[in-house]
């Protein structure tokens, strides 16, 4: 559905996506997990080729169904936004116009493309279904002017507004942060059910490796542009597998309702600078684990038997995937 | 003495007098003692933070604090009070100042109450940095907010609060707009204050899991809609909850581990999580998948059902333990199997832990 290839995303000298490879196939709810400063929405920016400038891909490709991003005519991208995929922006609740209602937003998505519905009342019918989906009262929300709804429901929305158009492949950026535990709940429930009922092929960027492991069924973790882990959730969240340092740190960092209190630890340190990154791995200054080579040299992600990708000299060495340097 | 009472507080907004935000609501802080308010957005406990920190003033009932009314404070002793009670708010990017550098944002409350003098307030501030766990150099003083990730601002917005001495902090969703890999270093900065200097914690947010995590061995209170339903010993609240509400939302909180997820996604009940609070009896008849006719016509009184464990309901046992129960106090499993190098992963202190 969706390769990434190689692909690096540029600010001016600084690099927010290195050398980035994804393989995203229809049906799959793909995670792509890191703190802020990551790369990770820059990452989902590129997906629909949306990079805001001065950023720009310099390197690698995204490519959908096959052909090139970089090779399609404005037209042909005007279609794939929208109607092939649609996305979720982080704070998308605070997006909505206050001056018309929801279904008038429902009516902008329409008009701008007239293709996906030549009838509008196909599109408004199919609207309806979606907020009911969603779990809203279609009648009182398409009425609605945002003041009026809460901000878990303008989530809701935002998200039934995405999918008007029938997208196949719907791409969220942070879909329940600012959201209170209930609200994260619904959406959580919500996304999957959609997944289900519709097919759709869901992409979400988070900082909240408990929502991976909640609704994802693959994961890519970014560290400071680069991928460092890739795989399925039960690959990546499995304590005695094979796992970059990073992931573990993450992992252990989050204060749930499961698991002592007390073995909660913070992740040492900070996401370094883009622009002045520390020599050898990238987290080798935050690594419990870092040894000489860690300093010097920067590891490649390698996969193990089943596909799971790892870039780490001491995970990868552990299990033996690769022989002693 | 507790440090803060709040005592039979009722508050109602002038644009809703019909509804009142915080309904006839008593709670007690201890000195030093760790307390935690949880409620879903729009439930009343930024307003009831707002009131302890004397922000606004109730429309009736009483917030004392050593005993007084702060309300009837004047003069010195309503100046000591001012300091005493310190807010930490939820943005770090909205409640520091963009045109002041950290420095001045730190010592503005210092030289105003005679905490420091001119010439050693720098020894101070850096005094503080340190304390909070940020860089303590002069060129961190010069630095501008905007020059701060999110962590390090709220460091700022805590050592601004603590710089005044205060002791009670009212920390309110302080770790909401920060990413979860910084969430637990801010939430033990707080709690050392408590263990090294004395200080108290008003703890709001919406998440039990962040606040097991800040308040243990202290106290969870649950709101909903304006009224206390369950307040209890952390541990207590969190293994054992006696209402429906706080069960509800332990079984939200999304965790960290796709096994458990999808056994808690199996047996977790189909839950209603819209519609306000109900007009006559329990506010939580509405939505609660237990409630009775008795629930609808009688407001249910507070009874304790173990040593200091409250709950406002007329058919707690019904509550059944939480899918997260069993495994707090667990190995995480039986032991692996497969080859020996498989094994080792990056936890030596979980790998160690005796099974």
């Amino acid at each position: 559905m969706i390769k990434v290839d190689n692909l690096t995303v540029s600010f001016g000298p600084v690099r927010a996506v290195e050398s980035v490879s994804l393989d995203v196939q229809a049906g799959d709810i793909y995670a792509i997990v890191g703190e802020s400063g990551c790369g990770k929405s820059t990452l989902a920016y590129a997906l629909l080729g949306i990079v805001p400038p001065p950023g720009r891909v310099t390197a690698g490709e995204v490519r959908w169904k096959g052909k090139s991003l970089s090779h399609m005519s404005k037209s042909e991208l005007k279609h794939m936004r929208g109607a092939e995929v649609a996305m979720v922006f982080q704070a998308a609740m605070n997006a909505f116009s206050p001056v018309i209602t929801i279904g008038a937003h429902l009516d902008h998505a329409l008009e701008a493309h007239p293709d996906v519905f030549p009838r509008r009342r196909d599109g408004q019918e199919y609207f309806r279904h979606l907020l009911e989906l969603v779990r809203l009262d279609p009648e009182r929300t398409w009425r609605a002017y945002e003041s009026q709804l809460s901000g878990g429901m303008k989530q809701r929305v935002a998200i039934a507004l995405a999918l008007a158009l029938k997208p196949s492949v719907v791409v969220l950026d942070e879909p329940t942060t600012a959201l209170d535990v209930l609200n994260q709940r619904l959406v959580i429930d919500i996304l999957a059910d959609l997944h289900s009922s519709l097919g759709v092929t869901v992409i979400f960027v988070t900082h909240d490796l408990a929502l991976v492991a909640e609704l994802a069924g693959k994961v890519a973790v970014m560290y400071a542009g680069r991928l460092v882990e890739a795989g399925t959730v039960d690959e990546v969240f499995d304590e005695r597998g094979r796992r970059h340092p990073y992931v573990s740190a993450l992992t252990a960092a989050i204060p749930s309702v499961v698991g002592a209190a007390s073995a909660v630890r913070p992740v040492p340190g900070e996401v370094p600078n883009l622009a002045q990154l520390p020599p050898g791995c990238r987290f080798s200054p935050r690594c419990a684990f870092a040894e000489d080579i860690c300093w010097v040299e920067e590891p490649d992600l390698v996969p193990d038997r089943s596909g799971h990708l790892v870039a780490c000299h001491v995970a990868n060495r552990l299990v033996g995937v690769v022989s002693e340097k | 003495m507790n440090l803060l009472e709040v005592d039979a507080v009722t508050h109602r907004y002038r644009a809703r007098p019909a509804r009142p935000v915080l309904e006839q609501v008593s709670l007690v802080v201890r000195p030093r003692e760790l307390v935690s308010l949880v409620g879903e957005s729009g439930c009343g406990k930024t307003t009831l933070g707002r009131l302890v920190a004397g922000l606004e003033r109730p429309s009736s009932g009483h917030v004392r604090f050593n005993g007084r009314d702060i309300w009837s404070l004047r003069g010195r002793s309503a100046k000591k009070w001012r300091l005493s009670v310190q807010l930490v708010h939820q943005d770090p990017y909205a409640s520091l100042n963009p045109g002041l550098s950290i420095g001045s944002t730190l010592g503005a409350g210092l030289v105003h109450n005679k905490l420091a003098q001119r010439r050693n307030l720098h020894e101070h501030l850096l005094g503080l940095l340190r304390q909070v766990g940020l860089e303590a150099t002069p060129e961190f003083l010069r630095r501008f907010p905007h020059q701060l990730s999110g962590g390090q601002r709220q460091r700022v917005a805590i050592a601004r609060a603590i710089s005044v001495r205060p002791s009670l902090l009212v920390a309110d969703e302080v770790t909401s707009m920060l990413d979860v890999s910084m969430r637990v270093a801010i939430l033990d900065l707080l709690r050392s204050f408590s263990e090294d200097r004395g200080v108290a914690s008003l703890f709001i947010s919406h998440d039990l899991g962040v606040v097991r995590y800040f308040s243990r061995g202290g106290r969870i209170l649950v709101m909903f809609y304006g009224t206390l339903v369950e307040q209890g010993p952390t541990e207590e609240v969190v293994a054992r909850p006696k209402h429906p509400y706080t069960y509800l939302l332990l079984e939200a909180v999304p965790v960290p581990n796709p096994t458990l997820a999808r056994e808690r996604a199996a047996t977790r009940p189909p839950a209603a999580l819209e519609g306000g609070p109900a007009s006559t009896g329990c506010a939580y008849s509405n939505r609660c998948p237990f409630a009775e006719a008795r629930c609808r016509q009688d407001k249910p009184p507070s009874v304790e059902v173990s040593p200091g464990h409250q709950v406002a309901c007329h058919f707690p046992e019904r509550v059944p333990p939480p899918s997260t129960a069993h495994g707090n106090c667990q190995s995480p499993g039986p032991l692996p199997t497969g080859p020996a190098v498989a094994r080792v992963g990056f936890e030596p202190s979980r790998a160690t832990e005796p099974q």
